[in-house]
């Protein structure tokens, strides 16, 4: 193009001087053409050839003004310069005003698509600054303040007195002529990007050279449309993150309420089956005593065992009304006085001993224990629950320890119960205590309904004690329970 | 990026920090008592020295980073006036002059180093420019005002152009585009900042003596030496060197030695 331009100028001259006819040539108006073209293809820089053209033309006017002045044929020739100046002046300055208006409706679209997306703050800032360096031809920074910290694109950090910092500060434009320090003048125009009413960081643009009025007022607007991208982004990628939070809440819950519907299933099921047991024992002991004649001994013995089923009833029906008390959140009902805990373990592990003859139980007191301020039923249901479960889930013949041992700081009674049973896997060693549950392998290797644990936890938590569970190496279970003692 | 990164320092240069006050109200003076009590020929070589030593010393000053340069325009003066002594006195004596660019590649060998795109580029743009502007120039001025194209004696071209390489050029593009440019660049739109250097050199030579002072003169002068500044102010910038400039004027005003202008 510019050969072409160069070309076609030489060419018009060559033509004006081979016709002879000076400043009068009609050929002159052909260097309108390759002016209006260098001013459309170039812009502003198309003015050189507007001057170039006038340059050419010149010795053709000028000698003509000199020798015989100012006649019609020389006066066209002036006007002919005035009109190719003018032409290139105006044409340069359309075409570099469109093209600006272009380049600023690119770099708009060219910014949506850099920060598009659900990436995160600082890959959209990296793309974003890459885009504006590519089009704004200078080196580009991009401050974004993210809560108390501030996302930077285009550096490392932000010094409070630079020029980025103070328009950080003060929210207003900033522009510096020169940053110093270079023969060439290093500008800076630097811009806050705005949103909630406020400055939310700030667009740098340094260069070698010139940024005039007009693209700093580019710029400006630029950095306000970037802020509210920016800020647009923001909100949307805030709207997912929670739309995916209340997903992953909601999905938790319906897993739960499945689970709670599984577990009370199973429970129904197995409530039924301890109930049905005891109540089929009485109603056959019972029928066989109204329907036959027995010697006083054997009416002895079916007493004994419509006792023993009885209360076994009864404590299925009192783990339920805990079990309802515990559902509405309501503390077990205790009448707390002191208690020897040597005392109350002893007692239970011996009526439990009577009954289980299977297995090796052991019982292990620190001589001196401080007293309890505890309901001394509550604590046998507690260490009849644990001892019970342990002689369930653990081989016939193994041993199970019961011991007891006082701590300081505060005053307490750390009351063990260990067996040498297969433990618990370690997924349900934080569960077995809620009501239902009932670790893997539970059902098939013992009965009940699944709540001992629970409704021990809550007697210990309205004692103001704590329970763990732990397994021991290598096998069997812990339990370990603190109740505070009487101050 | 120094807008980020660096605290902003105000520029601690105004338009006339580091000028040589001193050393100019010397040449000022001296250059008075010449008029007053020289014969014309003598005050023509002390005024000729005083205003290019001026204009050099002046732009050493401003654009100086390490030391001072107080003194520079008196040791610029007495080079210039020792050269133009030389060529009034000796046969082949103009050649004195190009003791100038060597004492300042010597003093300021920054403002002819490397330039950005390299010498041959540099020196090739300017001299491209300066022909261009040159052909122009004779052309014109021989069609336009019949100025008869008729080189001076070959002794007497090579004086002058050693003129132009240790005094006139050298004195003008290091003052006007070096140091004047570079001053206005920093404060103001490239445009100002050329117009203001390109519109005081013309003004320089306008006033210059040597100059002949018809108004068809005058109007070629300041139509040529305008674009011959802008120009100059361009290749500057885009070669970040004097040596563009520099090519471009040499050739220029080689361009106008050839005519025989009275």
């Amino acid at each position: 193009m510019t050969l072409a331009v160069v070309v076609a100028l030489a060419a018009i001259t060559v033509a004006i001087g081979l016709a002879d006819t000076g400043a009068a040539s009609l050929w002159r108006h052909a260097y309108h053409v390759p002016v209006l073209a260098a001013t459309v293809r170039w812009g502003a820089a198309g003015m050189v050839a507007a001057l170039g053209a006038v340059l050419l033309y010149a010795p053709f006017v000028l000698p003509a003004l000199e020798r015989v002045g100012a006649t019609p044929a020389v006066l066209e020739g002036l006007l002919t310069f005035g009109s190719l100046l003018g032409i290139g002046a105006l044409g340069s300055a359309l075409t570099a005003g469109a093209r600006r208006q272009r380049t600023r409706y690119e770099t708009l679209v060219a910014v949506h698509r850099a920060i598009d997306g659900d990436t995160p703050l600082e890959v959209a800032l990296g793309r974003l600054r890459a885009c504006l360096e590519a089009r704004l031809q200078g080196a580009v920074a991009v401050v974004v303040r993210d809560g108390d910290r501030l996302s930077i694109a285009g550096g490392a950090a932000v010094a409070s007195g630079g020029a980025v910092g103070r328009v950080l500060a003060t929210g207003t434009p900033l522009f510096v002529a020169d940053l110093g320090g270079r023969d060439v003048p290093r500008r800076c125009f630097v811009a806050p990007l705005l949103a909630r009413g406020g400055a939310t960081g700030a667009l740098a643009l340094e260069r070698d050279g010139d940024i005039g009025a007009d693209e700093r007022q580019a710029v400006r607007a630029l950095a306000a449309h970037v802020g509210l991208a920016l800020e647009n982004a923001r909100l949307a990628a805030l709207q997912r993150r929670f739309a995916d939070e209340l997903g992953e809440k909601v999905a938790a819950a319906t897993r739960q309420i499945v689970e709670n519907d599984r577990m009370k299933s199973e429970f129904v099921a197995i409530a039924s089956h301890e109930l049905r047991t005891p109540l089929t024992a009485l109603q056959g002991f019972s029928e066989l005593l109204a329907t036959r004649r027995f010697a006083p001994s054997e009416i002895v013995r079916l007493g004994a065992i419509m006792s023993a089923e009885t209360e076994r009833l009864g404590r299925i029906v009192s783990d339920f009304l805990d079990l309802s008390r515990l559902e509405r959140g309501l503390p077990p009902p205790l009448r707390r006085e002191r208690v020897d805990a040597a005392v109350v373990i002893a007692d239970a592990v011996e009526v439990l001993r009577r009954a289980r003859t299977t297995h090796e139980l052991e019982v292990d007191c620190a001589p001196i224990l401080p007293p309890l301020d505890a309901d001394p039923d509550a604590l046998d249901r507690i260490v009849k629950n644990l001892v019970s479960n342990a002689l369930k889930y653990s081989p016939p013949g193994s041993r199970v320890r019961v011991a007891a041992r006082p701590l300081q700081m505060p005053p307490a009674v750390e009351i063990v119960v260990e067996d040498e049973g297969g433990g618990i896997a370690e997924a349900d060693l934080e569960r077995v205590f809620e009501p239902y549950y009932r670790a893997h392998g539970a059902v098939r290797a013992a009965g009940g309904v699944g709540l001992g644990l629970a409704v021990v936890k809550s007697l210990v938590d309205a004692h103001g004690g704590s329970i763990r569970a732990e397994n021991l190496t290598p096998h069997g279970t812990r339990m370990t329970l603190i109740l505070p003692a009487v101050p | 990026m120094r807008a980020l990164e660096q605290t902003l320092v105000p520029p601690a240069d105004g338009w006339l920090t580091d000028t040589p006050a001193a050393a100019l109200s010397v040449l000022a003076v001296g250059w008075l008592v010449a008029v007053v009590a020289l014969p014309p020929p003598s005050a023509r070589v002390i005024g000729l020295a005083a205003a290019h030593g001026a204009l050099l010393g002046t732009a050493l000053a401003w654009t100086a980073t390490e030391r001072s340069e107080r003194w520079a325009p008196l040791q610029a003066a007495l080079l210039i006036g020792t050269a133009a002594a030389c060529a009034r006195t000796f046969p082949g004596g103009a050649l004195a002059y190009l003791a100038v660019p060597v004492w300042l590649a010597w003093r300021r060998g920054a403002w002819l180093s490397r330039p950005r795109a390299g010498w041959g580029r540099a020196i090739i743009a300017g001299a491209v420019f300066g022909v261009v502007l040159g052909l122009h120039l004779l052309v014109n001025a021989s069609l336009t005002l019949g100025y008869r194209l008729r080189p001076p004696p070959i002794a007497g071209l090579i004086g002058w152009i050693a003129y132009d390489v240790g005094a006139n050029v050298l004195a003008t593009e290091a003052f006007f585009r070096l140091a004047l440019f570079r001053r206005a660049y920093r404060r103001w739109p490239f445009l100002g900042a050329v117009a203001l250097s390109a519109g005081a050199s013309v003004a320089r030579y306008l006033v210059d003596p040597l100059l002949p002072h018809s108004a068809a003169i005058l109007a070629g002068a300041t139509f040529y030496l305008a674009l011959l500044g802008a120009g100059n102010c361009v290749l500057l910038v885009r070669t970040g060197s004097l040596v563009a400039p520099l090519s471009a004027a040499i050739v220029f005003f080689g361009a106008y030695r050839l005519l025989t202008v009275r």
